[in-house]
């Protein structure tokens, strides 16, 4: 069967950060110096050859890539200073732009500048349509933070919220299938049965809440703070899908709903300073470059973060428009965020991680059926 | 010590009075600096002080000598600088043409640009035509009066290359100092089992060539010796040389070895890489030359308690040969060449944490190995595991090699530990590959039932009948593993090699009994000053720079000092060998030449 090579491949993963993969030297021992490859996945070596050998279409059906956490070691040990780990980083962002059907992601991957621009038109509209909204069908009165007549109703915004939501959801999903269809589905992958699903299933609640594999890594540091920035970001964004009522009620303090949203303001305002720390002192490889898309995902984090937390602070202190205007703000930065990050950008790998961990499994599984019939894989090294 | 001096090398009595200069910039007809801007070049060189004319000539009217005379004529000049990327090609036809108008032919200097199309090779040729006006480094060598004129040459190193070129100087009739730095010459190749890939006895090759040295009236073994300062130049260099005392007389040491039964000092031998013991007094090995014992004052209790202590040697002497007080001493020589042979040290494999060297008693580097497999080894050449046994005196839990101990059921040999690798060394050193399938071979002969892994990135065989060594190797039943491993680890009492079999793109785990770490070559200490010592450059991976890579390999940038050896870069036995003869042959063409003049 022909197998096409694209020559442009490895250029083109330049846009999405993954660099000096040319320098490879195919030693191998990157792969043996990674805690989590093993003889079912062996990586990041083989994505590396598929990448130098321009074969676009192994690379788009890999999980290899996701089944990394980015530790450093393989770019720490390498001969070559061909930075492994910074392409499979490359390659996460590549993939990211593969399984999107609207072609956005790749775009927003490819050019800060567009990024930069659709963060803004994204906010400007969201700034515009709130006030607008506010002024025109709320509360019309900027005064009024909370209760009946709230300049934005705590209901209306309920509404949005879950409008946006499930769009959001939908598209990732359709991407999510994509990414099924690459790997699961492409000319060599072997059929699995849909009990091999059903068995595996609860992998992917397990990798997702968990993230476990991380914790294979040598250095824990990065997957405790990996962990709380997201649990923190979870805690959140369920608080808000499901009790924006009471969050946003006021200005008395409701423990029960409150006292989860400090604890994950204070995770998501901590872990981000830190990841910003990281990014700026670069002492570890995987902090050691950073693509723009990295920044303006943290930024934007940050932005939230503080901003949510001044519109609550306000609100409390009595001071209505002023919680008003920063309510307002803070929708600037989370629609983008949302819009932005949960289909097209870094938010997707909550979604594919998990769903590579779990795919990679049932890959297992599948190859380990099959090869019941003959022990013949058996790794004899004569070369 | 006094602080060396650097002779720059150029007189002024050497350098003729206000030449007249002209410049010539040659163009190809496909010029591979393209970035070059030879207009800028040309308006430079004119404002050279001396420069009295510059001009731009295609290939064709380069090397027509009458036209140049003629136009050499009309501008009155004496002398020429040439300037492109292959000056050298047109040098004849303009030393013809400087003939022609009755000037000295000598008198073309060349400023070469070479290949290289960094961006900067507008400032670069600037910089070059500027110093081949000036006359640096071309300027002839400044007059010295025959009297002055050494024919006796310096070799400094008593490796195989230093032995070399010492045997073929001395051949010649002419006088050679040989100072190594050890208490023998004979340098590595003399640590070695075997050659590769004719799989020839290393002593076989080497001892006689030591013993010739060593009996040859033309030369003058200076053991235990290091160069200490080096003034004058090419012809006429003033060399003192700092010579540690033996405190063994050699012209009464029989070497019976009587002296080191009774050193109550026991300490690890250098020459056999630290896996066997030797005396306070001692021979590096028995056919070492010269053949006498030596003491190192930094282990002799008698020395180190200045002399409160000990000196049982000197009492049991029955020749009197042993003088503890005996004291270092500076010894002056006069020589016209010199020949750089100080060979390599190998990568300090401790640097290398995941291999664990250092740590697992049975991880080897290559040197211990060769020591081990070696007939005059510590186990009398068998491969044998280390086995943990209290020391006597200590008694403290020692690694030893013992004869007797268990043999290995598989070894794993890890090709380029600290080689092509940016963390140590990107070079390749060359002779790593070679001397692991030997190692491979000689693990396979000696112990049939033993398996053995290779575990290489690329193989580099590229020598005469290399490739074929590596195809016979690979049939007598070596694995040869194409990955590089992460790692070794203890697992149980075994090790385990860790790496990723790139061929079939599978994670491999081995429990080995022994790894051997094929470590890469490196420039021996001192090389730096050396250098310094000497005034000649060296490269970016710290090996002496030649001259010329392609033209001059064993000439340096200093008039009259030569490089042989790994010294001037990794390379295998014969290739030594040759540069050894080639720089000999250097050092006898400036005496037979000033013999003719």
């Amino acid at each position: 069967m022909a197998v096409r090579a694209n020559p442009n491949l490895i250029d083109d993963l330049e846009h999405y950060g993954a660099r000096d993969a040319a320098k490879c030297y195919q030693c191998g021992n990157c792969s043996a110096a990674c805690k989590l490859s093993g003889n079912s996945k062996v990586f990041p070596r083989k994505s590396m050859h598929y990448l130098q050998l321009g074969l676009e279409k192994p690379l788009r059906s890999t999980l290899d890539p996701w089944l990394c956490y980015y530790c450093g070691d393989c770019s720490d040990q390498c001969p070559r200073g061909a930075e492994p780990g910074e392409t499979m980083m490359g390659m996460r962002r590549w993939l990211t732009a593969q399984y999107d059907f609207t072609g956005i992601s790749r775009l927003l991957y490819r050019s800060w500048a567009s990024e930069l621009a659709a963060v803004l038109i994204v906010a400007l509209a969201t700034g515009a349509g709130f006030l607008g909204f506010g002024f025109l069908f709320g509360g019309g009165n900027l005064s009024v933070y909370d209760g009946a007549g709230a300049f934005l109703p705590a209901h209306d915004v309920h509404i949005f919220d879950w409008t946006m939501g499930i769009t959001l959801a939908l598209i990732l999903s359709i991407n999510c299938f994509r990414m099924w269809l690459f790997t699961m589905r492409g000319e060599h992958a072997k059929p699995v049965a849909l009990s091999l699903y059903l068995r595996h299933m609860l992998l992917l609640p397990l990798h997702f809440i968990t993230q476990k594999r991380y914790r294979d890594c040598e250095d824990k540091r990065p997957w405790v703070t990996h962990l709380v920035l997201m649990l923190s970001y979870l805690t959140l964004l369920i608080l808000i899908m499901f009790f924006l009522k009471d969050m946003q009620s006021g200005p008395q303090i409701n423990w029960y709903a409150h006292t989860f949203g400090y604890l994950a303001s204070i995770g998501l305002v901590t872990t981000t300073i830190l990841a910003l720390r990281g990014r700026l002192k670069k002492d570890e490889a995987y902090h050691k470059y950073s693509h723009e898309s990295d920044w303006i995902f943290l930024l934007l984090l940050l932005y939230v973060a503080i901003t949510g937390i001044l519109q609550h602070v306000l609100h409390r202190a009595g001071l209505p428009m002023a919680a008003n205007i920063a309510y307002v703000v803070h929708l600037m930065g989370v629609v983008p965020m949302l819009v932005l990050e949960v289909p097209f950008g870094k938010w997707s790998h909550m979604a594919y991680r998990p769903l590579a961990i779990y795919l990679a499994q049932l890959q297992q599984a599948a190859s380990e059926e099959s090869m019941v019939l003959g022990e013949s894989a058996k790794a004899r090294t004569v070369a | 010590m006094s602080k060396p001096e650097v002779s720059a090398g150029k007189s002024e009595a050497g350098k003729p009075a206000a030449q007249r200069i002209g410049v010539y910039l040659l163009q190809a007809a496909e010029s591979a600096s393209a970035s070059l801007d030879l207009r800028g070049v040309a308006e430079y060189a004119a404002h050279l002080p001396g420069v009295s004319a510059v001009r731009t000539l295609g290939p064709a009217d380069a090397l027509n000598p009458a036209q140049l005379a003629r136009e050499l004529r009309r501008e009155k000049l004496d002398a020429v600088v040439l300037a492109s990327e292959h000056p050298g090609f047109y040098q004849a036809a303009f030393a013809r043409a400087l003939a022609l108008t009755g000037h000295d032919g000598e008198q073309v200097r060349l400023a070469s640009f070479g290949e290289r199309s960094d961006g900067q090779s507008t400032e670069r040729a600037k910089a070059l035509i500027a110093a081949a006006v000036q006359g640096i480094p071309f300027t002839p060598p400044p007059a010295s009066s025959p009297a002055s004129f050494s024919t006796a040459t310096l070799v400094i190193g008593g490796g195989v290359a230093g032995i070399q070129a010492s045997l073929e100087i001395a051949a010649s009739g002419n006088k050679v100092y040989l100072v190594e730095r050890t208490g023998t010459i004979g340098g590595r190749m003399a640590m070695f089992d075997k050659t590769f890939p004719t799989l020839d006895c290393a002593a076989c090759i080497l001892t006689p060539k030591m013993v010739a040295a060593g009996q040859n009236s033309n030369i003058e073994i200076l053991a235990l010796s290091e160069v200490e300062q080096v003034t004058g130049s090419a012809g006429a260099f003033k060399v003192k040389v700092l010579k540690h005392a033996s405190r063994v007389d050699s012209s009464a040491c029989v070497a019976c070895g009587d002296c080191a039964r009774f050193c109550p000092v026991t300490v690890s031998s250098e020459f056999d890489m630290g896996i066997a013991t030797r005396k306070g007094i001692f021979i590096p090995f028995p056919q070492a030359v010269p053949n006498t014992y030596m003491i190192n004052p930094e282990h002799c209790l008698w020395v180190q308690s200045n002399g409160k202590k000990c000196g049982a040697c000197a009492k049991k002497c029955t020749r009197d040969a042993i003088h503890l007080d005996a004291r270092d001493e500076v010894v002056e020589l006069e020589v016209g060449n010199i020949i750089v042979a100080t060979g390599y040290d190998t990568l300090d494999a401790r640097r290398i944490e995941h291999y664990g060297y250092g740590a697992y008693p049975n991880v080897l580097t290559s040197l211990e190995f060769e020591r081990l497999t070696n007939a005059s080894g510590p186990t009398g050449g068998k491969i044998v595991m280390k086995t943990l046994r209290q020391n006597k005196k200590t008694k403290a839990d020692e690694w030893v090699f013992d004869p007797d101990g268990p043999q290995p059921k598989a070894v794993a040999i890890v090709h380029c530990a600290g080689s092509r690798d940016q963390n140590y060394n990107s070079y390749c050193s060359r002779v790593c590959c070679m001397y692991s399938l030997k190692f491979a071979h000689l693990v396979r002969e000696k112990l049939p039932e033993a398996e053995c892994f290779e575990y290489y990135i690329d193989m580099r065989a590229f020598g005469k009948g290399y490739e074929e060594f590596s195809e016979r190797i690979r049939e007598e039943g070596v694995s040869l593993v194409r990955g590089r491993p992460a790692s070794v680890t203890e697992c149980g009492s075994r090790l385990n090699v860790h790496g990723e079999n790139v061929a079939t793109g599978r994670l491999m785990d081995q429990p080995v009994d022994m790894v051997i770490l094929s470590v890469g070559l490196q420039p021996s200490p001192g090389t730096a000053e050396l250098s310094e010592i000497l005034g000649i450059p060296r490269d970016a991976d710290g090996w002496f720079q030649e001259l010329d890579y392609n033209s001059e390999p064993n000439s340096t940038g200093r008039d009259g000092i030569y490089i042989a050896g790994v010294c001037q870069g990794p390379k295998d036995i014969p290739d030594t060998v040759a540069q050894a003869s080639a720089a000999a042959a250097g050092v006898l063409r400036s005496i037979v030449g000033r013999g003719n003049r």
